[in-house]
Order: structure tokens, then sequence, then C-alpha cells
């Protein structure tokens, strides 16, 4: 069940990565822990209450605009709802809600290569910030780059970096939604984070 | 860097984890050549999400003691990962997900016409029409497989289908210039359908352009989107999406092909705009 250091497996994935330290200083998955505080839903209407905000909240994070987030939060659900039968009792329906929720997204992207319009939510919330500040303007900016600077990254790095940050999923499961080795998945949150730090340069 | 010898702590939870070796960062470090920086650096991400075990943890923080370059490093880090948060409380506030609407299997009945432009597949359900689709470009398996992904229960019957047949018969015969079926928008989302209900608004023999259909549901800035709602349009010919075109004069896309859009604008008489081309 422990993740093991072994010297000899490869990450792949991120380019100019090496594997050493790593692999071999990160902690074991916790996947045990998670599936001990996600019992089964009895029903797809308890599944739903459960993890519907958050989805949802995924959905609009990943298409970052309401009108696809609603298509890609109603696809997924309507997939899960047709499948839920099928699921086996041990199944970490969480973590199978985000995977189908990235996959429909992933295989839509690749359909519809066309750029997306954005919700001019972060410009709205961005603009109450008072603009004779120095001070906030700064943030403004950086806020508006992290912005940039996410879009800017490949997809399954942003996909992992997403999942990891803002929705604290394992990288057992997020390797189960990218469909990689869970080192890769590591790989990619970490290349993610070293990707945007180095965008910023020295503004951090 | 430190001492290397387990502490009793260590040694306890040494034994929590078996086999697991403690402080990897530390034997790293060991090795002939290491540098201790590069190592510290390719850590600091593994250890800003929090997923160091306990001992590299601790030695990265003794090295980042001790080393300006690191500790900068760090800090940077330690700063964007403040910043990503603060970015997201900024994006999305409180989320509610709006209502599933795929639970319920509703009856779709279904039936085929010749027309103009080739075989149409045409659903319809108790609220109205459901589903046009161009039949060369699809066979009706294709059909009656996406129809029941959207959670249609699927009945062959002509019938059902004949008031939509008959009127756009008509249509196509030149006798037709406005549809008085009733439509069925339930399986939109609340912008698709503003989108298709301006998109409806525009008469026979009329064109508009996606940025007037943005204008026209009060979302100027949504012009891209409305493109991306009626190449979606479900019901295409009745809710007229060939009358949208691009600002530039060129005839725009269309979903079931373009020739299929300059077909049904010459049937409407449509003037293109001066210069217009097709693409």
């Amino acid at each position: 069940m422990f993740w093991r250091c072994g010297g000899n497996g490869a990450i792949g994935m991120v380019e100019g990565m090496s594997q050493t330290a790593l692999q071999a200083a990160v902690r074991p998955s916790e996947r045990t822990a998670e599936l001990d505080v996600t019992s089964r839903p009895l029903c797809f209407d308890e599944l739903l209450a459960r993890y519907q905000n958050e989805i949802f909240r995924y959905s609009m994070q990943l298409t970052r605009n309401s009108t696809d987030a609603d298509d890609l939060y109603q696809e997924t659900m309507l997939k899960a709802y047709r499948a839920f039968d099928r699921l086996g009792p041990d199944s970490n329906y969480r973590a199978w809600l985000y995977r189908i929720a990235t996959n429909t997204f992933l295989s839509q992207k690749r359909k519809d290569k066309r750029e997306r319009p954005l919700d001019p939510v972060l410009d709205d919330h961005l603009a109450v910030t008072n603009p004779d500040q120095p001070a906030s303007m700064d943030a403004r900016d950086l806020l508006a780059e992290v912005e940039q600077f996410v879009q800017r990254l490949p997809e399954k790095q942003r996909v992992a970096l997403i999942l990891r940050k803002y929705h604290e999923l394992d990288y057992a499961s997020i390797a189960g939604t990218l469909n990689s080795s869970e080192e890769a998945a590591r790989a990619n949150v970490y290349e993610a984070l070293r990707k945007l730090r180095t965008s910023f340069g020295d503004r951090l | 860097m430190g001492n290397d010898r387990p502490t009793a702590d260590e040694r306890g939870a040494m034994t929590a984890y078996h086999t697991e070796p403690p402080a990897a960062l530390a034997a790293l470090a060991r090795q002939p050549g290491a540098d201790e920086c590069d190592i510290c650096c390719e850590a600091i991400p593994g250890y800003v999400c929090g997923d160091l075990r306990q001992f590299d943890a601790a030695w990265l923080e003794e090295h980042t003691a001790s080393c300006g370059y690191c500790r900068n490093e760090l800090t940077g880090f330690r700063r964007l990962d403040h910043l990503l948060n603060e970015y997201e409380s900024h994006r999305c506030e409180a989320v509610t997900a709006p209502p599933f609407r795929g639970r319920t299997r509703e009856v779709a009945h279904y039936g085929t016409m010749d027309s103009p432009l080739g075989v149409l597949l045409i659903a319809v359900t108790d609220q109205g029409v459901c589903e046009i689709d161009f039949g060369r470009n699809q066979t009706l398996a294709d059909f009656q497989d996406r129809m029941r992904e959207r959670g249609f229960d699927l009945v062959p019957d002509q019938e059902a289908i004949r008031p939509v047949v008959e009127q756009l018969s008509e249509y196509f015969q030149g006798t037709r210039s406005t549809f008085d079926v009733s439509i069925d928008f339930s399986g939109l989302t609340p912008f698709a359908r503003d989108v298709l209900q301006a998109t409806a608004a525009v008469p026979f023999g009329g064109l508009a352009t996606y940025s007037e259909i943005a204008r026209r549901i009060s979302n100027p800035g949504a012009s891209r989107a409305v493109g991306n709602a009626l190449g979606r349009n479900p019901i295409p010919i009745i809710l007229p999406c060939h009358r949208i075109v691009p600002a530039d004069r060129s005839i725009g896309n269309y979903t079931g092909g373009v020739d299929i859009k300059v077909t049904l604008l010459s049937l409407e008489g449509a003037v293109l705009p001066a210069g217009g081309r097709v693409s």
C-alpha cells in the first residue's frame, strides 16, 4: 500500500524533471484516508447533494464561462446518473465524478479548438478594489496575471493543479483522472507550480 | 547538513512507516556530488503542496533556514500559493450548482422526411420539436444514440412529426415563411434558449450578425458564445441560425455544412451584405 521510493521509476511526462528528489521525498498516497470519509451514497440524489457544488465549481474552473460550465456540469451528472447503478460499492464516488468531468471537458476541448469567451467575473471583482491605492493596483495586476499564466499551462498540468490545489484530491485520484501514473500526476502539479513561479519571476 | 541519525521521535515514526526510509532528501544530499540547493529547489513545490514527509519537510526547513537563495525560492512559492488562493476567492465566491436537468427520461417520437437538403431526422416531445438533424451527416443509428445519450426514450412515429413535416415542406416549396409548430426548449441552457429565441425573431429573408444577437440578449460581449450556442442549435431551419452571419460580410459557418446555409439563404432570397462572399 505504501508508495516506495524506488530509484528506477520514471516520472515521465514532464521534461527536464529529475526524478530523484521528488520521488524519494513525497508521502505515500492518502487514498485510504479518503475512502474512510467517503461512504457510499445510497442513491443518485445523495451523490448529487453531496458533490454538485464542488463539481460545478470545478466545471467553472475548467471552462471559465458559465454557459460552458453548465453544459459540462449537466453532461457530467448525466453520465454519472446513467452509470450510477453500475458502480461498485467500494468505488471512490467523488474521484469518479471528477474523472467524468475531466474526460468530458478534455474530449470536448479536442473536438472544439475554438477559443471560448470568458465571463467578466474576474474583471468585475477586480474592479471593485480601489485603483487609487498603488498596493491594490499591484494586487490587481498580479491576479489578472494569474488568470493568464494558469491558462497558458498545458491542459494536463492545469487540470492537475486545479484538482490538487482547489479540490484537494489525492494523487491516486488525480492519476486516475488523467489516466497517468501517480508520479506523473505529482509531476504535473509540481511542474505547473514551477512554470507559474517562473512566469512571475522576481515579482513574487 | 544537521544530524542524519534519526531522533527517538523519528524512529517512532519510522516504525509507523514500516520500511519507509526516513529523510530521503538528506540521503540524497549525502550522495557524492550532490548539491543541496538543487535538491531543495526540486522539492519546494512538493513542500508547498504539503506532500513531503515529516523528515523531508524538516530537512528542507533546516536547509532554507541557513541558505538565503533557497529561502528566497521558498518565499516565492509560498507567495504564489497565496496568490492562487486569493485568485480563486476572487473568481468563485459562493458557487451553487444549477439544477440537474437530466434525471427524467422523456419520450421522443421521431421520424424522417425527404427535403432538398437530403433526409431530415426529426424528433418531437409532448412539448414540441426538440431535434432536427441533417441525415447526410450521420446515420439513423448515430441520431438514435445521441438522442438516447441526451436522455430520450425513442419511439418511431411518423404521424407524431407530421405537422413539422408539413410546415417544412411548405417552407421548402416557398409557400411558408414562418413556422408555428411548438418548440421544446427544455434541454437547453438558459443562455442557449435566449440566443435561439432572439434568433427566431430574425424574419424570413433577413440577416443578423452574431454581435447583434448578443446585444439583443443584453450580453453585448458574448458574440463568440452566441456563435457557440448557434453552432449547437438542435432545431435548425425552424430556429433560423442560418440567418446569423459574421460582421465581416462572410457567410460564416454552419454546423450542417455551409452549403446548406447558402441554400437556405438563397431560398429565402436573403441579400448578403454587399461584397458578401461564400467562404
